[in-house]
């Protein structure tokens, strides 16, 4: 993309007013995506994302400026606003750019760029009319298959001069049922750092849609969750999305690093109950949040944040590392140029436990379990958190009863991970897309399923 | 290559391919944003994004290619991809381009030119400062400006050439504050011209929400009154604002389908959308489409009068565009949405609404409602914050509970309304307001 030589002059010029480091971001991607609905294909967006954005840093100062402008003479003139809005000053940092190969973990058989508009059409209505013909009870469809390949270079003053190739491709489906009494919905939308291979062995299309409309006729048959504070059991995969919110935000140093976490100055102590242990990890091959380097050039690793209830790590950023004085951990992300990295989450989840299932179920004289999760948010300052429930069922003596729609759950992420008192061996992964200041980064969540003892449901 | 070039290469490759029927749509978002914490300035960002989305006519279908490199080569490529992705279209529904020389209602932008960084950084500063003067404020407070210049542009092949260019400022507070046990925050915006805003009224709202939410109880479990406060209500309206979308009928995904002239909402609800509202900081003339716009009652005492409509879904519905044509992003293909979306207010004043309400729960927060309401059924149960109401006043603060209805319900069961009506704050495209508004028939769970 960019040469050497041409890094070299700019991170020059980024520190010419006294910064103590300087960094290159540039990025090509494309963002392609074919949506379907009402039985036809609906709509593709193709979309070019070029640019590239100049980063200094002058002891706990930063400053960012973008361009999509990435001609030699762009760069420089990005690079002289960066510096002449650090303030006054000089330096002369000596440069030397030396190629890094960090090598490719998440190897990638059929890039989605090089595959015609039909194939992928052909793969989205496997899974769309799969939905579709589900159930009579189906009244919409709509489905969307998006493939990103998003190719970045990161140059820094350190010395480090890198690139790296990050494919991904996701199918969506989502289906409307109506059996009577109320439309209700149910999705399927799982993804891959893959190219198109993807299809051929871990996800099936068919099963994507088929997925979808079951959720949704369940759900169009289900009365409302009554609501009260009661045990959840709380299903594996997208389920884990309970630790990302109630707690993993709360590890960014995005937010410890100001003090804005119920979780800031906890290193060793206490957080959860001891039957929790949770690990981010963005090395996990071809997982739907891993990454090769961060968007700080830094290399991607396993991180064990909470062992046996003790804090042992966060997620940290280059940035946010100096006001904290740690190092990096390969948590950097952007969405694209234009934003300015932090430090996010990648493959988050809650490492397997000893209990069974059929335990966990049979210990609740009367609760809720939570099969499917939604979305949910987070203000990491206090903690307090809510998330959806896409398809739960009630718990009634030990048994899974009758399902139940309409339901959220709502609480303290530092109470609920110490209230996470039962935790099972079958650990799987959802994917999402995060939102946070930095913009919308793919990541993994998972967990095996759990149980949390006492949590307010919200129904009627 | 500026855009004016790419243009032309555009208009080059099209004739040389035959392509009769095309757009472009160039949008570009300039901001510089200023962010302030522990008395120093420790984040500055200077950004330049947006692009240009191609689209053309291929036999009945609109294919759509966007980019952010202008060069030669992309305006070509742009051109090829757009017709390659038209002609895997299935859709069968007719499409239109925006036709040149229609009349637009003459807009009255307040246009002033965006403070300089040393302005932006001052205020910043002192929006900090001020915020450390109020009470129980502690070290975490965070305070940004932000100054933004966005440009639009369309151009087609039959004649339409319209452009815009907005100007806008703001400032946030961050307020953090402790009572030694437990920390909590609040989030405030301004936005408008700089040396207007109102930085000791900005701070204290701020740091005056946050205070309030220090302790608090959990609401008690059960169904009573609700009013939302006019925070509360936008963010309901925003989140099921998609029913109103003619797009979302047409596809069975809004349960106002086939609607319009039938009663849906209490006689007290009228809901209007206003392209020209003078608290929108973006006013429009125009839409995505390049069709005029302007204000209507979308609901007028609890009638459905109007669904919003762009050109195909108009002429599917054998109506006239409401010119609510939009773009979610200058990639998106064009959709719906409103401009300035607000509950017209009622001739109660809060005080005298709180009084009559008696007791219940008076909401000023919702969160998660990306995930807690789904704008497909119309169910919500989200995460709240407020006080209870007890003999006709505000009284317990009470946090961590959430209410749960249906949005279609709720439209029906608003009881009254205030005189209240603000808004709060653009979210996206549009800005929505609302008054306080009393609905019966939610339950609320809590402890």
């Amino acid at each position: 993309m960019i040469s050497r030589e041409i890094c070299s002059r700019v991170l020059q010029a980024a520190v010419a007013t006294g910064a103590d480091y300087a960094e290159i971001f540039a990025e090509h991607t494309t963002n392609h995506a074919v949506s379907m609905i009402a039985n036809r294909v609906e709509s593709i967006n193709d979309t070019v994302i070029a640019g590239a954005a100049v980063r200094v840093y002058k002891g706990l100062r930063s400053v960012m400026a973008s361009t999509v402008d990435t001609s030699e003479s762009g760069l420089i003139a990005c690079a002289q606003k960066a510096a002449e809005a650090l303030g006054q000053g000089s330096a002369q940092i000596d440069i030397v750019l030396r190629e890094r190969l960090f090598g490719d973990i998440h190897p990638v058989k059929i890039v989605p760029s090089s595959v015609e508009n039909a194939r992928k059409v052909e793969i989205l209505k496997e899974g769309y009319f799969a939905a579709k013909e589900y159930h009579e009870g189906i009244t919409q469809v709509s489905g969307n298959l998006a493939d990103v390949d998003h190719n970045i270079l990161i140059a820094n003053t350190e010395g480090i001069y890198t690139q790296d190739r990050q494919i991904r491709t996701r199918i969506a489906i989502s289906a409307v049922a109506d059996l009577g009494s109320g439309t209700q919905t149910g999705s399927c939308s799982p993804g891959r750092r893959m190219g198109l291979e993807v299809f051929d062995s871990e996800i099936c299309a068919r099963d994507v849609g088929i997925h979808a409309a079951k959720q949704a006729i369940t759900m169009a048959g289900a009365g409302y969750c009554p609501a009260g504070v009661m045990p959840v059991a709380i299903g594996n995969g997208f389920g884990g999305v309970i630790f990302h919110e109630a707690c993993g935000h709360g590890l960014e140093a995005s937010s410890v690093a100001y003090g804005q976490s119920v979780f800031a100055g906890k290193l060793g102590q206490q957080i959860a109950n001891p039957k929790v242990t949770a690990i981010d990890d963005g090395t996990i091959p071809n997982a739907w949040g891993s990454i090769n380097i961060d968007d700080e050039g830094a290399p991607a690793q396993k991180n064990v944040l909470i062992e046996k209830g003790i804090l042992k790590s966060y997620m940290i950023d280059k940035f946010n590392g100096r006001r904290m004085g740690m190092a990096s951990t390969g948590n950097s992300r952007r969405q694209s140029f234009a934003y300015t990295p932090t430090s996010r989450m990648t493959n988050t989840y809650i490492a397997e436990g000893e209990d069974n299932n059929d335990d966990i179920i049979a210990s609740m004289e009367y609760g809720l379990y939570a099969k499917e999760m939604g979305g949910g948010s987070v203000n990491p300052l206090n903690g307090e958190f809510n998330f959806a429930v896409n398809e739960g069922y009630m718990v009634r003596n030990g048994k899974i009863c009758e399902p139940v729609r309409g339901a959220s759950l709502v609480g303290k992420g530092s109470q609920v991970i110490m209230d996470i008192d039962m935790v099972g061996k079958n650990m799987a992964m959802g994917q999402g897309m995060c939102g946070s200041s930095s913009g919308s980064v793919p990541t993994n969540v998972g967990q095996p399923m759990i149980r949390v003892s006492s949590i307010t449901v919200g129904g009627r | 290559m500026d855009f004016n070039g790419f243009k032309q290469a555009v208009i080059a490759k099209c004739a040389e391919l035959g392509i009769a029927e095309y757009e472009l749509y160039y949008e570009v978002g300039g901001s510089t944003e200023v962010g302030v914490f522990m008395h120093e300035v420790n984040e500055f960002t200077s950004s330049l994004d947006g692009g240009v989305c191609f689209r053309c006519i291929v036999d009945g279908k609109m294919g759509y290619a966007s980019t952010q490199a202008l060069s030669a080569e992309e305006a070509a490529a742009v051109v090829v991809r757009a017709m390659d992705n038209a002609k895997t279209l299935e859709a069968e529904d007719m499409v239109f381009l925006g036709e040149g020389g229609q009349e637009y209602e003459p807009l009255e932008l307040n246009t002033y030119d965006l403070p300089t960084t040393e302005e932006l950084i001052a205020a910043t500063v002192k929006t900090q400062e001020t915020l450390y003067t109020k009470e129980a404020v502690v070290d975490g407070c965070q305070s940004e400006g932000i100054a933004q210049q966005s440009k639009i542009a369309i151009y087609n092949s039959k004649g339409l050439d319209l452009s815009y260019e907005n100007n806008a400022a703001g400032l946030i507070a961050v307020a953090v504050v402790s009572n030694g046990k437990e920390m909590e925050n609040s989030f405030k915006i301004r936005l408008g011209k700089l040396d207007t805003i109102d930085i000791d009224e900005l701070t204290d709202k701020a740091a005056a929400e946050a205070r309030r939410q220090l302790g608090g109880e959990v609401a008690p479990t059960g169904q009573y009154p609700v009013l939302f406060n006019p925070d509360a209500m936008c963010s309901l309206l925003q989140v099921f604002s998609g029913i109103f979308s003619s797009e979302a009928a047409q596809k069975g995904l809004s349960k106002l389908a086939g609607k319009e002239g039938e009663k849906i909402a209490s006689d007290l609800v009228t809901l209007v959308d206003d392209p020209f509202h003078k608290e929108n900081p973006e006013p429009m003339n125009f839409d995505a489409e390049g069709s005029p716009t302007h204000r209507k009652n979308v609901i007028e005492n609890g009638v459905l009068n109007t669904l919003l409509y762009n050109l195909k879904t108009a002429y599917k519905a054998g109506k006239k565009t409401t010119g609510n044509g939009s773009k979610g992003s200058y990639t998106a293909p064009v959709g719906i949405s409103p401009y300035t979306m607000y509950l017209a207010g009622g001739d109660m004043t809060e005080e005298e609404l709180l009084k009559k309400a008696g007791n219940g729960v008076y909401i000023t927060d919702l969160s998660g409602l990306h995930a807690g309401a789904n704008p497909i059924s119309g169910d919500f149960s989200l995460q709240s914050a407020g006080f209870m109401i007890e003999n006709g006043e505000k009284s317990t603060y009470v946090k961590s509970f959430t209410v749960a209805g249906n949005f279609y319900e709720l439209l029906k069961n608003v009881v009254a309304l205030a005189d209240n009506v603000t808004l709060p704050r653009p979210m996206g495209k549009t800005t929505f307001g609302a008054p306080t508004v009393w609905v019966d028939g939610l339950s609320v769970a809590g402890k």
